[in-house]
């Protein structure tokens, strides 16, 4: 069928849209950029792949279903599954990768029998952890998920071990996350469908009906454009990349076309752009090479505190006031974090505090650039933490008055969608 | 015995240095701690009582103990002093002759110039950003999946350093990536790194006008890659300049701390030791 390709290659995660010739989204892909972008941008294409051969495949259940079904349900829960076995299959490699390079590091032959128990133990109780609605395509990636649980697992043993442990997962992560696992769609889904609740049984007949015809059908983009931070280190022609500020300007056009002014607040870059009514860009500024003001100050943070970065928003929520932070810096601020920490202060009060120290420095920027106007669209991957949207809210409201402020649980992939806009405006001129 | 503890609360290690202050003031055991996301005064409080212990001494055995760094934090402590006088006189014990110090920490970089011996005559350190700091080399470790050992002799390997500018510690993980993608050899980024980083020391050391012989400390001082760049870049900048590691170099700090305690200790009592 026709479809039309959008990646993000952002600086912490690559983004893919699919869009059929109507420019209806079908499919959405998200991972974690990794250190070979070509990797990073084919996964994301995958993900984005599956999930549109599951938007078909619902839509072709949902018009033979003949009595009602939570159809959103059942295909949450088999998403959760499909993803799940992905994760088994990149946690049993990254599981022989730790297991070697113990064998092979003569150099503490002495200590390898005990590594090896640790070790084992460890990937033991993280093996099916995550069986559960954990593991989905938009939240949560391997790295971060085995990481966590990993480090906080190890913390247990003498510094020793710790250490070491520590060395032997930094020397495997990147070799295993670097790795292009193929997967077929429909022996997938089948193995997805056996780890199915008894109770939802009645639906399979109907899934395995159109499973092989779903999984048969052609998805080669006829047209696709990349962009985001790593789009010059993407293996497509000129023709077929285009800037981020431009296409993240688009994506929020198409879903909000009143919209004037995009923040949009990445992983390692923060953009407030200025947009006409044809979303096209005005002007803009984007934030220095310093963490400070964007994702990855929260991704440290959460790193500090041995917490998912998901985990920081709710957090934050709960807390009663905002501790002032006086760091700019991302490392000092961390620092800064543990002293109040270690003083008593409660750890919301701290990570609120946090929380605004970061919309202060991406509204510097947006005063930069203009300031924001109406209608005001946040977007990026940290405009999915709740704490952030508070206090993006609360500053627009003081700063610049009552404005309408859209939000949109796609924002982190309008970068991806715009591109894929792009593609498909390109061939429908061509048409 | 005359015991003096010297505790120094770093951002990563909390270190130790019991001495027997005398007329030659002896060092005799020295602890670096590693914090671990612990509360670094239940770690001093746990590493103090298995030192006493150990020494078969009591609490009260100790003349005075003395905090330095971030070491507000210490509970049982009788004083506190600037982390500048103390890496000063930590590196100063060891070698008498030296005219300035450079403590490379963990957040920050220091340029101490001396006076009189060890008392600190001037001193400059580096700002608001971790660009540059013992994090920031641990970072890049971490990123290069290298231990911080290790590090020091692959940068003496390099032939052909990688060009980098100021970078942010944080988004230096990035940084780091590109340039493994490139292709570009872990020597030869680490020796990248290192020269950026001795660049902004060198830039310290210039703006002070320290004088020759200059004493690395902190933990950054045990780097041999990164000792190697400071040369390099002391030549560069027409500088005539001797730098070497203090010895216990990432103690420093506390061991000036209990040898101040010491002195202080002595002159409150109005008697030389």
């Amino acid at each position: 069928m026709i479809v039309y390709l959008g990646i993000d290659l952002g600086s912490t995660t690559s983004k893919a849209i699919i869009l059929d010739p109507t420019g209806e989204i079908i499919g959405r892909g998200i991972t974690n950029t990794r250190s070979d972008y070509n990797v990073a941008a084919e996964i994301a294409r995958m993900e984005a792949e599956f999930n549109s051969r599951f938007s078909l495949l619902r839509r072709r259940v949902e018009a033979d279903g003949g009595s009602p079904v939570e159809w959103a349900r059942i295909f949450d829960l088999l998403d959760s599954r499909f993803h799940f076995l992905q994760y088994l299959s990149r946690h049993e490699r990254l599981a022989t990768a730790m297991t070697d390079s113990i064998k092979h590091d003569s150099s503490r032959a002495d200590l390898a029998e005990r590594l090896q128990a640790a070790l084992q133990q460890t990937l033991e109780a993280i093996r099916t952890r995550f069986f559960d609605g954990q593991v989905n395509s938009t939240s949560q990636f391997f790295r971060d998920l085995f990481s966590a649980t990993f480090m906080r697992m190890i913390d247990k043993f003498d510094r020793l071990t710790f250490d070491r442990l520590v060395s032997v997962y930094d020397r495997s992560i990147n070799p295993v996350e670097n790795q292009i696992i193929s997967f077929d769609f429909a022996e997938l889904t089948e193995r997805s469908l056996e780890l199915m609740p008894a109770e939802t049984g009645i639906v399979w007949p109907l899934i395995r009906k159109y499973l092989r015809e779903v999984a048969a059908i052609s998805l080669d983009p006829t047209d696709y454009i990349g962009t985001g931070y790593g789009r010059q280190l993407l293996p497509f022609e000129e023709k077929h990349i285009k800037s981020e500020i431009l296409c993240h300007a688009l994506g929020a056009h198409d879903y909000f076309p009143e919209t004037r002014t995009v923040l949009d607040i990445g992983g390692q870059d923060t953009k407030a752009i200025q947009v006409d009514e044809h979303g096209l860009v005005t002007s803009f500024q984007m934030n220095d090479r310093c963490a400070a003001g964007c994702g990855r100050y929260l991704g440290y943070i959460a790193d500090e505190m041995s917490i998912s970065v998901s985990e920081l928003g709710p957090l934050a929520m709960a807390a009663d006031h905002e501790t002032n932070i006086c760091s700019t810096c991302t490392v000092f601020a961390g620092a800064e974090l543990r002293e109040h920490l270690n003083l008593g202060e409660r750890k919301e009060n701290v990570l609120a505090g946090l929380h605004l120290a970061i919309v202060q420095r991406a509204f510097a920027l947006l005063a930069r650039s203009g300031g924001a106007r109406n209608e005001f669209t946040f977007t990026g991957g940290v405009a999915r933490n709740a704490a952030v949207v508070k206090y993006v809210s609360n500053m627009t409201r003081t700063n610049y008055g009552e404005l309408t402020i859209n939000l949109h649980p796609d924002s982190i992939f309008m970068g991806a969608l715009g591109a894929a806009i792009f593609g498909l405006r390109r061939k429908g001129a061509h048409a | 015995m005359n015991y003096t503890l010297g505790i120094d609360v770093g951002s990563s290690f909390v270190k130790f240095a019991l001495v027997d202050y005398g007329e030659q003031p002896e060092i005799v055991e020295v602890i670096n701690e590693k914090i671990r996301k612990r509360n670094p005064a239940h770690v001093a409080e746990r590493v103090v009582a298995e030192l006493l212990e150990r020494r078969r001494l009591s609490f009260d055995d100790l003349l005075y103990v003395a905090s330095t760094g971030e070491g507000e934090l210490i509970t049982r402590k009788r004083g506190h002093f600037y982390s500048m006088t103390t890496h000063a006189r930590g590196a100063w014990h060891y070698h008498p002759e030296i005219r300035s110090v450079a403590d490379l920490g963990a957040l920050f970089n220091r340029v101490i110039s001396l006076e009189h011996g060890a008392r600190v005559h001037n001193y400059m350190m580096t700002g608001q950003c971790a660009s540059g700091s013992g994090q920031f080399l641990e970072n890049i470790s971490r990123y290069l999946g290298l231990t911080l050992d290790e590090i020091g002799p692959l940068s003496l390997e390099s032939r052909n350093p990688a060009v980098t500018s100021g970078i942010c510690a944080v988004l230096a993980e990035t940084d780091v990536i590109n340039m493994v993608s490139q292709g570009i050899p872990t020597p030869d980024i680490i020796k990248g790194i290192h020269l950026s980083i001795a660049r902004r020391i060198v830039r310290l050391m210039r703006k002070l006008k320290i004088e020759s012989p200059v004493a690395l400390t902190g933990g950054m001082a045990q780097d041999v890659g990164l000792v190697a760049a400071m040369r390099e870049e002391i030549g560069e900048s027409g500088m005539d300049l001797e730098i070497f590691p203090s010895p216990n170099c990432e103690a420093a700090g506390a061991i000036g701390a209990a040898l101040w305690g010491g002195y202080r200790h002595f002159k409150l009592l109005g008697v030389a030791a």
